[in-house]
């Protein structure tokens, strides 16, 4: 039954009011950033309706001459590659964990789990020794094995908890059907845990893109990521505003239709795939 | 799927393939400095270096926040990562009681280009009879103003900081405030220009700092006196916000004609009397720092280059020095950069450089001497605990500006932190 109430029909406004205030309150910096980025230097600090008209589209060619499209392709490899990495081993480490009788397994979540839960600053030093020695530093392959240690732990604990939502019979039938254990695991279990796939390898790719503080201290000149280069706008004695606001945009864009996807994917996920 | 699996497999042997060491390359030196005019030409130099020397100079320019975290590492970890760091003169004793930096004695011994760099900054890197870095920076703090405002005003350029304050309410309406400084705490943010104030009335940050006795005395009356008129500047006269201001937002208010007054230092009030960056460019006059019953100390910032204890190759890190202190590419930067705050003497003499500054405005090479004659080196105190005590006395000046203390109280509390610091 519908209810047309004058009570309901005021407490609906005051809902949506509340949701355009919180939706407002949310793009605000998004909208500050945006304006940032298309405003003349001079005006950067004015308020818009000072100057409105103070708009330039140089902020957006400056950055190309910049060293900034470069890390924003180093992120993009180096993310891309450790998501790839995490899924080639962590989704049948998740499937192994989830459906083999294997002893140790609660150990196993265990030390999962405290990977993912060590802060990087605590095994910082170790790392930059180590890879002082082994020649990594301001190297891809030592900025995607440090991103694994992000990636990995989330990758096998999100399918390992994906492959446990498909029924063991499932697997079992093909088998009885002469399906070999790679044949049951790729045309059956896969598919059927394929949203689970999906939106672990979207928040990996995620958690790496973000990173910081890796590639602070493992990349220099030739690999460092975006969210570095965003840093050295700010010199000693300038602060490159709307270059930080047009780097930022550039950070996010990518992100956004993967964000989109991720939302359906991990809701799926999350209300389980595959109905036993 | 197995299409899938021979491309990742295919990306990771690629990868590993790829992978290139960066330690101790024989024919390669490896610079860390941080963002600013003159290290970004001298990045964009590199090729030279490599034509004239054979040697491959890897010149990383970083932000400062990223700069200090990667030095760090480098230092505590003694990796050897890095041949070349940057080494502003305020880190320098820290990073020598530490152990961080090598000296450069015998080499600087055998540069005949040392003896073109300013006696001064040269010699706030010898420390204890050794020479840690060489200077390639000299920044000083000026004053830019409004001639304009000022004529229309009727009011003259300040000699003094109670001048200011006389000024300042003559000055001050809807289109403009009268000034703005740096309220940021940080031993580099407000404590670059407030000691300007505080040496102007007489005080200082210890007993006798040139005697040896290094007793605080943050709390004197003239220190006191100093920061209510720096607060009650900042409070009363400067732009909305100014209590949260840094040099990036006095350097807008000035470009914007927010504020008639800026004191700043020599990179900031280039940018200010810059027409293509300052759209009042055309009437902005340069002047010293205003003085006080003390005299006049303008602010001083020395950046150098030094080698880390651990470097790899000290012997071509040198070279890279020498090189990249040397007139003829200091000149260039010089001509290439807004970089007028070169510590090689020579420079000054090339007809190019001295009218590309004129160019920009005709007294700022001239007023940038005549405050480098008359700053003191220890302008900040050259001492390892520096940058915690400078830290600390910025946070009380900050609370203070910002009505969190009074500014007896503040620095009372500032008093008592450069004993924690100093463990008396």
């Amino acid at each position: 039954m519908i209810d047309n109430s004058d009570a309901y029909r005021q407490k609906r406004r005051f809902g949506m009011a509340v949701m355009i205030l919180l939706l407002v309150f949310a793009a605000l910096p998004t909208v500050w950033v945006l304006i940032l980025s298309l405003r003349q230097p001079f005006a950067i600090f004015e308020p818009i309706w000072e100057s409105p008209l103070a708009l330039t589209l140089e902020n957006f060619f400056k950055i190309t001459r910049s060293d900034f499209p470069r890390a924003l392709l180093n992120s993009f490899a180096t993310a891309g590659l450790s998501t790839a990495f995490a899924m080639l081993v962590g989704v049948p480490a998740g499937f192994a964990l989830a459906k083999a009788r294997l002893a140790g397994k609660f150990m196993a979540s265990w030390v999962l789990l405290l990977l993912r839960m060590a802060p990087p600053v605590g095994f910082v030093i170790p790392l930059f020794l180590a890879y002082v020695n082994a020649g990594l530093i301001d190297t891809y392959t030592g900025l995607v094995f440090a991103y694994m240690t992000l990636t990995l732990p989330l990758v096998v604990w999100s399918m390992w908890n994906s492959f446990a939502q498909v029924p063991d019979e499932l697997i079992e039938a093909a088998i009885m059907d002469d399906a070999s254990l790679a044949q049951a695991f790729f045309l059956v279990a896969l598919p059927a845990a394929r949203p689970g796939a999906v939106a672990a390898a979207i928040l990996a790719f995620l958690v790496a893109w973000n990173d910081f503080f890796y590639a602070l201290i493992i990349t220099r000149s030739d690999t460092a990521t975006a969210p570095v280069a965003v840093m050295n706008f700010i010199s000693y004695d300038s602060v490159d505003w709307a270059s930080i606001a047009v780097a930022s945009i550039a950070l996010t864009l990518p992100i956004l239709p993967l964000m989109a996807i991720a939302n359906r994917y991990i809701v799926q996920s999350l209300s389980g795939a595959v109905k036993g | 799927m197995k299409r899938m699996l021979k491309t990742v497999v295919a990306a990771s042997i690629a990868l590993t393939a790829s992978v290139a060491s960066l330690t101790a390359k024989a024919d390669e030196v490896n610079v860390l400095m941080f963002g600013m005019p003159y290290t970004n030409g001298l990045q964009a130099l590199a090729a030279d270096f490599e034509a004239e020397t054979g040697i491959k100079a890897n010149i990383d320019v970083v932000g400062q926040d990223v700069f200090e975290n990667r030095i760090t590492l480098t230092f505590t970890g003694g990796t050897g990562d890095i041949d070349v760091v940057h080494t502003p003169v305020i880190q320098v004793q820290r990073w020598i009681q530490a152990g961080w930096l090598q000296p450069m004695t015998d080499a600087v011994a055998e540069m005949p280009g040392a003896a073109d760099i300013l006696a001064g900054p040269l010699g706030a890197y010898n420390v204890n009879g050794d020479q840690w870095a060489l200077p390639f920076f000299a920044g000083v703090g000026l004053m830019s103003y409004r001639e304009d405002v000022l004529e229309a005003a009727g009011v003259g350029v300040p000699e003094t900081w109670a001048e200011m304050l006389e000024i300042a309410p003559k000055i001050s309406n809807d289109e403009h405030a009268a000034i703005a400084l740096r309220a940021v705490p940080g031993q580099g943010f407000n404590m670059f220009i407030f000691p300007m104030v505080m040496r102007a009335y007489g005080g200082s940050f210890f007993a006798d700092y040139e005697g040896g006795d290094l007793t605080p005395a943050i709390n004197s009356p003239e220190n006191v006196e100093a920061l209510k008129v720096y607060v009650e500047l900042i409070n009363e006269y400067g732009p909305e916000g100014a209590g949260n201001f840094n040099f990036a937002e006095v350097n807008a208010a000035a470009q914007n004609g927010q504020i008639v007054f800026a004191v700043e230092g020599t990179g900031i009030i280039s940018q200010i009397v810059d027409p293509d960056k300052s759209r009042f460019a055309e009437n902005t006059g340069i002047a010293l720092p205003p003085g006080g019953p003390a005299g006049r100390s303008p602010a001083i910032g020395v950046h150098g280059m030094g080698i880390p204890a651990s470097a790899a190759n000290p012997d071509l890190a040198a070279k890279f020095i020498e090189w990249a202190v040397s007139a003829e590419t200091v000149s260039k930067i010089a001509l290439a950069q807004s970089f007028p705050d070169f510590t090689t003497a020579s420079v000054a003499e090339n007809p190019d450089v001295v009218a590309k500054y004129a160019a920009i405005h005709p007294d700022f090479l001239s007023t940038r001497v005549a405050a480098l004659d008359l700053a003191i080196g220890h302008y900040r105190p050259l001492i390892p605990e520096w940058p915690a005590l400078g830290q600390a006395i910025g946070e009380s000046v900050n609370a203070a500006i910002n009505g969190l203390m009074s500014p007896e109280d503040a620095l009372e509390q500032a008093e008592q932190d450069m004993r924690d610091i100093l463990g008396l």
